[in-house]
Formats: C-alpha cells, structure tokens, sequence
C-alpha cells in the first residue's frame, strides 16, 4: 500500500528530474584544544539525491549534523570530501562570477527570525539587499520588486519602511522568506523556518511555503526537528545521526513503517496529541556520542537497542546485556573525560580522584543481576585495568570482547523489503531479524514482566 | 511508597494542595498596563499533574512567576490568593511567623460576625490584618490541622525558604538554575543543607544517590563535575535533583523539555512521572507544545491572554474540545487534520491584554463569534449540565442551554464574581466560581 501512495504523491510534487545530487559529502572540523587534534566529523560521507520541485526533510536531534548538511549545500560552509552537482554542475569547485550567478539560484531561510534581520535596516531595505547586492536590474524595478515580494508573502506595502522589530515571530519569518524569494531562485533550504513559532503562527507560514512551491516551482530541504511538521510538508524525509543518514525514503513510508533502529526511536519519543494513545515507547540510553569520537562501526551502535550480539552471547539474557553495554558506556566516558591537571597530580601521587572506584560502579551496574562466569571474568579483566588507571584499554579490551559487527564494521545503506526507503543497518541483511521484529520481541516482553 | 503517600494525603486533609483563586498580576509600563494574568482560578492535588498550556503571552509563565513570588518590578500581583495547603509548611511559619498567623476557624468567624460583619466575607476581612499571610483554619487542641500559606502575601524571607523547601521549580533553561562556578554536588549539597541539615560524607552520599535516583549514570564521578561538563538533558536531570534534594511536595516545571530532543525530552518525561508515583508529587506543567501536555497531564487548563479558557480532564479535553480557540490551536497541529490538507489557522494574532474585558478576548479571531461576544465577558461555565469537570469561558455554553440564557447566565456571574472579588479574599475551601475548583481526582 505504502509503495503505491508514495509514487503516486511523487509524481504529483516533482519532474522527476534531479536537481541536486550529493555524493560522500563530508564536513570536518579541525579540532583545537590541548588534547588532541581530533576533527569534529560534523557530516560523515552523506550521499542523496533532491529531485525538481519536491521537498526533502531533513531530521535529527542537536548536533547529528544536518544544520552543517545544509549550509554546505548553500556553499555557506566548503565542503572537507565529496561532491554537490547542482543540475549537473559540481560547485564544489567553482568560484568568481560562476559562483556569484549560482547564488542566485540557491536561498536560505534561518530559524530564528529575530537574528537573522538586521535590525537596523527597513523592512524594504532587508528584502531589496539581494537584489542590490546582485545589481538587479534600475532601482525603480528593484523597489517595484520588493513590493510585489511582501504582497506575495502576506505583508503589506507600507510595511516597507518598518523595521523588524515592529513585527511579530511570524510576520518575521515572512521577511526572511520574501528576501529569499527576491532573486528567483530555483532551491531554498530552509533551517528550522517555524521552529520560533507558536503553533497556531506555524500553520500560517507552513501553507505560505507549500502555496509558493506550487506558483514558483521551487525545490526545498527543509531541515527540522518537529517530525509532525515534517510528515505534513515533505515528500521525502532523511533521518541523520552524528553526521550520517540512518534512512531516508518517502514520507509516509519513513512515519508508517520505519526501517532503520534509529528511525524507530526518534519516532516512538514525539509525544502524540492525544493522552490516550497508547503506543510503545523505546526510551534510549545517554545521549550521542562525541562527534568527535564517533564510533568505530554503526554510528548508533553505543545506544541501539537492537544491536547485534557478538555470535558468542546470543543467548544471554537482555538485562544482562544493556548492563554490559552500560558498563562500556561508563568506561568510554571515561576514557574521554578531560582530566584536570590537578586531577592527573592527585592521581600520580595516589590521592583520591573525583573517579569513583570500579568496585562501586561494578556494584551500581550489576549488583542486581546473576552475571554468569564467563562473563565475569571478562569483567574482573576490565577491572584490573581501570584500577591501573588504563581505562582506554579496558575501553578496548570490552570492545573486543562483546563487540560485534554492529561496533567494527559501518554499515551500508541497503534497499529495504516493501517500502522505498533505504537504511543504514547490519540487521538488513538476510542473515538477521529485521529491526522491527526484534524490537516487537523485546516490546512484548516487556509489556509480559 | 504508600506508608509516604497516606501521610501526604493526610497532610493536606483532601484538600488541594494549591489553590489559586481570581490570580491577577499586572505589568506597568509607561505606555500601557498589561494584565498577564488576569482572574485565574484553579488548583493541584498531591499526585495531579495540572497542565498549563498556551501559545507566548498567554500567561502561563508569568501565573508560574506569581505562584513562586518571583514577580519582579514593574511587574505585580494585584489581587487574588494562592494558598499553599502543606501542613507542614504551615506549621513551621505559624511558630516561625506567630505575628502574621492569623485564626480563620470556623469559630473565629462565627464570633467575628457576632460582633458586626454581616458576611462571611467580611468576617474574614474583619480577622485578617495586611500583614498577615500564615492562615489556621482548623485547629485540634494546640496543633494546626488545616490551613494554608499565602504566597501572594509572604514575604520575601518566607518565599525563599518556600523556594527551595515545599514547592521547587523547573525552568526551560537549566543554566539559569545551575551555577557555572560551582560543582553539580555541591549545588546539591548546599541544597541539602538547608533543607534538611545534612552536611559533609553524608551530604555527598545522599548527592549521589539523588543523581543516581534521576539517571546520572557513574554519579560519584559526575557529582564532582561543573555544569559545563553536563550535556543539555544531563543538566535538566541534575537541576530536577536539586529540585529533590529540597523534598517539595510541589514541583513547577516551566517548558522543561523544550530546549531538549526529543528522545531527550522523553527521558525526562519519564522520569518526572517515576517520580511523581514514588513521591505523590503534585505537578504543574506549563508547555506550548500539546502533544507534551496529552502525555503527562492528569487535567489541562488552556490559557489565552491571560484568562484561562477552558478547563479539563486531560482526555476530555483532546476528545472534546470545546472553546473554539482550544479547537483552533488543536487543528492547527500538523498532523492532526490527515497529513496532505492544508493546516487550518486562527486569523489573526493574540492580542495584548491592556483593560478589564467586558468582552471575549478572543472575539476577534472566533469563527463562531456572535453580537454578545462583544459586550458580554465571558466567565467560565461548565460545558452541560453532566460536565461538572469541564469548563469553558465562552458563551456558547453550557450548551444545553439556549443561547440568551446562557448569555444572561454569564452576564450575571461575570457581575457576581466582580464583587466577590472586591470584598477580597474568599474563606477558605473552594473557590466559588465552580471552574478548577472542581479539579481534584482525575486519576
Ligand atoms: S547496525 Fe547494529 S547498531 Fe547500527 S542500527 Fe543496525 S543493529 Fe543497531
Ligand atoms: S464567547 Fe463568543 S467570541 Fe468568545 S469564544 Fe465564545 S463564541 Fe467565540
């Protein structure tokens, strides 16, 4: 059913011909700071396609990267790796007047109104910037321009010499979108554009959006993190996660059969409007990790709840196993945390540290849970290390102990059965359970104890 | 759990255990007077969580503000009560504040209209001094058994110790309740010091076991942390530890998963519910966002400029809306009308409450508004005659009445209502407007 809806509501909202086209696209960010130079991998070899005239959504929580994603699609920021063809045109590359003209076409409209519009400049001013910036045509067209631009976002010709103060959240966000619109372009990203708004302000600018899609033939990404307003205003939705795309595939599809792990989660946590709904919630461990420290393997192998199990413990009980996985966590923090100099002092000379010792977080993990020998005694190793101070190698030691394909090897975004998403996961292939099965195993125990 | 809630229970007699009646709390500039909060009414039990939810200026904050005496110049509360019900808060200030306690027993007032007052009304004002702010309604031999604290009256030594000790709050931005100087421990230890006189090894295990009791996980090395070192959902979980080393009976919370993601925000949703359930904590829960509010709240009560609007148990008011501005803001949710129509709206925008209404505020922007609207101020109702629990200040209704009664009805109460206001401060028990009054056990 999925498949049938999301080709028909395609070929209504786009040509199907490519617009822009990305490829391994990669944002680093070199790292300063004491302690190593790590780069923060900010996007991480992203590649996706954005068809004429559709809308492509892009999602996340703070920090998986799709802020950075879009403003190097603006060419806002350069690109570290990879390519972004813009009809057929790597931009990447260009420069002087090529890249001048390329601006034209390509607008972007930020989340906070309030920041983004000089406040200093008239309303007329703020709009006709581009316009002058780019010496579009005499003066008298220029304003005649700005006119008919504040009419077709809602606004009205004497707003032209206010100034934004004296206007409301949402009138706001219309000058942004009217000062986009100036220069006729054929691609808007737009960052967050309701985010600011009240909800009953968000339905207004949200239907101004689609009204100027339909009568200018525009192309947006519109990057978010309410997947309510996503699912309503997207054809096609992309799921991102510390720099990388987890799933991406039609929106009704993406919201009604999820694929990816990730996906699942993020979609299970928006809170429904409607105190009777009864769904099931999977409530994530800790937060993302560092961008820059991602891991190794599936970048949400450190909080994935349907990770897969080293070969060896398959039969382990699940308790058991998200202690072992808490335990990682613990010592990967750890492992990371920046320790004072005083710290490193006290420690040299065997004073006490603000570091609890391994005992007490042995005890806090699994003091109530029956830990079998076998695994015991990879404990006791671990142990032993973080008590001689070498929390990176007991970091190491459980990552090749309990590690499995999940935490050294990235997945690929495979095609997935019955719907025309892709995914990021090992669980795609044949060999495995579907995310989905596994995660109605683990539901309904659950909901049995 | 239950030996605890028994006790609570007891503590405030079945009682809520906040009542704010005809709140009303003005900002004065030198251009206008806005009337933030303007006659609010409603109460929270132990274990309710009551929902605030309203687009900006609403006043859902600034009622917050109000409650917590933090209404700060040219902000002021010019009206109304807010009693807080925790007997043994009311206890401790009785002895601590004996010159500002005043008897409103039932006997006190009985022999106070024995003497001259005509009402009970003013009876009560005849007892009560400007300064007094701890009231002992009951009394059983020498110990109070019931009254309340009037936070709109203490001052502010008493608000303080209020603060951090039988209502604490929550706010969006943890960093304003966080300081950047001190460790996460030690804001809580200091918190725990006053509050329950526990100092040195002792404080810093019961620290620990509060970050470990809100999810932190490897506390013992977290609690010697800075809040920079906090992510943004850690920091929460920490300022809600805070919040617990003080052992409130009452937890505000203003918008506190707003700034969070939302697998974030569902963890702390979670955790103020495990919460709750273990410590009979009443909530008051203000957000914009409904779908936050359909989660957590036992009852809703949807404010607009200023007025509260509607009122609810939390499934009857998604089921069955019934102020036209609760349906407008409904609908407009994405998502909520099929995922390909176009949203529906509210013409227009909220606009600033500057003088008493002898209208609807909402009149402007109301597709079903008619000519009353204009000249009527609507006062809240229930919605029929079977909705003792369902509310709403709109002169649609009660809609089992016909339209010119049920305006007349809210003319005359509207008028009645403004003189009990005048006399002042209502006795004790309900408030008589029969809106949130009617709260209570949703559970
Ligand atoms: S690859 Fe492994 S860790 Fe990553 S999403 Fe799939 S199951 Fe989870
Ligand atoms: S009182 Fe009139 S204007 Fe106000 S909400 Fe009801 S119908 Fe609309």
């Amino acid at each position: 059913m999925s498949k049938q809806t999301a080709m028909e509501s395609e070929a209504t909202a786009t040509t199907g011909e490519t617009l822009v086209e990305v490829r391994n696209l990669k944002k680093y960010y070199e790292g300063g700071g004491m302690f190593g130079g790590d780069p923060v991998k900010a996007v991480d070899g992203v590649s996706f396609d954005i068809q004429k005239g559709e809308t492509l959504g892009l999602v996340g929580e703070s920090g998986c990267g799709k802020t950075t994603l879009g403003r190097t699609l603006v060419q806002l920021e350069d690109a570290t790796d990879g390519e972004i063809h813009f009809d057929g045109r790597d931009i990447t590359s260009i420069s002087g007047e090529e890249l001048k003209a390329w601006r034209q076409d390509t607008q972007m409209v930020f989340q906070d109104p309030e920041s983004s519009l000089n406040d200093r400049m008239t309303v007329g001013e703020i709009v006709r910037e581009p316009l002058d910036v780019h010496d579009w045509k005499t003066p008298q067209e220029r304003r005649a321009r700005v006119r008919e631009l504040l009419e077709t976002v809602g606004l009205r010709e004497e707003h032209y010499y206010r100034y934004p103060h004296q206007f409301s959240g949402g009138q706001r966000q219309r000058i942004g979108i009217a000062r986009a619109l100036a220069l006729e372009p054929d691609f808007i990203v737009l960052d967050e554009p309701v985010s600011a708004l009240d909800v009953s302000v968000q339905a207004k600018v949200l239907n101004l959006l689609e009204d100027l899609q339909n009568e200018f033939g525009l192309t947006y990404l519109f990057i978010a993190h309410d997947l309510a307003v996503v699912r309503h205003i997207c054809d096609r939705v992309a799921v991102m996660y510390l720099g990388n795309i987890m799933e991406l595939g039609p929106a009704d599809d993406l919201f009604d059969s999820p694929s990816n792990p990730y996906t699942h989660a993020l979609l299970s946590a928006i809170p429904e409007p409607d105190p009777t709904s009864k769904r099931d919630r999977i409530t994530l461990r800790g937060t993302p990790p560092s961008p820059r420290d991602p891991p190794e393997g599936c970048p949400f192998s450190t909080r994935c709840p349907v990770k897969i199990k080293p070969e060896e413990y398959r039969d382990l009980d699940d308790e058991l196993w998200t202690r072992i996985e808490v335990l990682r966590e613990v010592i990967r923090e750890r492992s990371r945390a920046e320790r004072s100099l005083s710290d490193r002092a006290r420690e040299l000379l065997g004073m006490e540290t603000r570091y609890s010792s391994i005992e007490e977080i042995r005890e806090e993990v699994f003091g109530d849970v029956a830990v079998p020998s076998r695994v015991e005694t990879h404990i006791d190793e671990v142990a032993d290390y973080v008590r001689a101070g070498k929390e990176a190698e007991a970091r190491r030691y459980l990552f090749e102990e309990f590690g499995s394909e999940c935490d050294y090897e990235r997945p690929e975004l495979y095609d997935v059965d019955g719907v025309q998403s892709v995914s990021l996961c090992h669980r795609h292939q044949s060999e495995h359970e579907e995310p989905a099965t596994v995660y109605e195993r683990q539901l309904s125990a659950s909901g049995s104890k | 759990m239950s030996v605890l809630t028994d006790e609570r229970r007891e503590r405030t007699d079945g009682r809520p255990l906040l009542e704010i009646s005809h709140l009303q709390t003005s900002f004065y500039t030198d251009k206008e007077v806005i009337r933030a909060v303007d006659d609010v009414s409603f109460d929270i039990h132990p274990g309710e969580t009551v929902g605030i939810v309203g687009e900006s200026g609403s006043g859902k904050s600034v009622t917050a503000r109000s409650i917590m005496g933090l209404i700060e110049s040219p902000g002021r509360i010019d009206g109304g009560a807010v009693k807080f019900r925790d007997l043994d808060t009311v206890r401790r200030f009785a002895k601590k504040y004996d010159k500002r306690t005043v008897d409103v027993t039932d006997e006190a007032l009985a022999e106070a209209k024995g003497n001259d007052a005509e009402t009970d009304a003013d009876a009560f004002r005849s007892l009560v001094s400007k300064k007094d702010f701890v009231f002992v309604e009951e009394r059983n031999g020498d110990e109070i058994t019931a009254g309340y604290v009037d936070t709109t009256r203490a001052p502010d030594g008493a608000m303080r110790n209020v603060r951090g000790g039988g209502i604490a709050m929550v706010f969006q931005d943890p960093l304003t309740s966080l300081n950047p100087v001190y460790t996460v421990g030690n804001q809580i230890k200091e918190s725990l010091r006053i509050h329950r006189g526990l100092s040195g090894q002792a404080a810093t295990e019961k620290a620990i076991d509060l970050l470990e009791a809100v999810g932190i996980p490897d506390a013992a090395r977290r609690v010697r942390e800075y809040p920079h070192q906090f992510s943004g959902g850690m920091r929460q979980r920490a300022v809600i530890a805070m919040a617990l080393a003080c052992d409130p009976e009452l937890l505000i919370c203003d918008e506190p998963t707003t700034a969070l993601d939302v697998t974030i925000q569902a963890q702390i949703l979670e955790l103020l519910d495990d919460i709750q359930e273990e410590r009979d904590l009443g909530i008051m829960f203000i957000t914009h966002d409904m779908g936050v509010i359909a989660e957590i709240a036992d009852r809703v009560n949807v404010m607009y400029a200023g007025e509260i609007v509607e009122t609810a148990g939390a499934v009857d008011l998604f089921e069955n809306p019934r102020h036209p501005y609760t349906r407008g803001l409904l609908q407009s949710i994405p998502g909520t009308q099929g995922p390909d129509e176009r949203l529906r709206t509210i013409e227009g925008d909220v606009p600033t409450p500057n003088e008493k209404p002898t209208y609807c505020r909402f009149a402007p922007r109301c597709p079903e508004a008619f000519d009353a609207c204009d000249r009527v101020h609507p006062v809240p109702v229930a919605v029929n005659e079977d909705a003792a629990d369902h509310a709403a200040a709109c002169l649609l209704y009660p809609e089992d009445r016909s339209r010119e009664d049920a305006v007349t009805l809210h003319d005359e109460q509207g008028k009645g209502e403004t003189d009990a206001k005048t006399s002042g401060t209502t006795t004790g028990g309900a408030t008589s407007d029969g809106t949130a009054a009617d709260g209570g056990d949703t559970q």
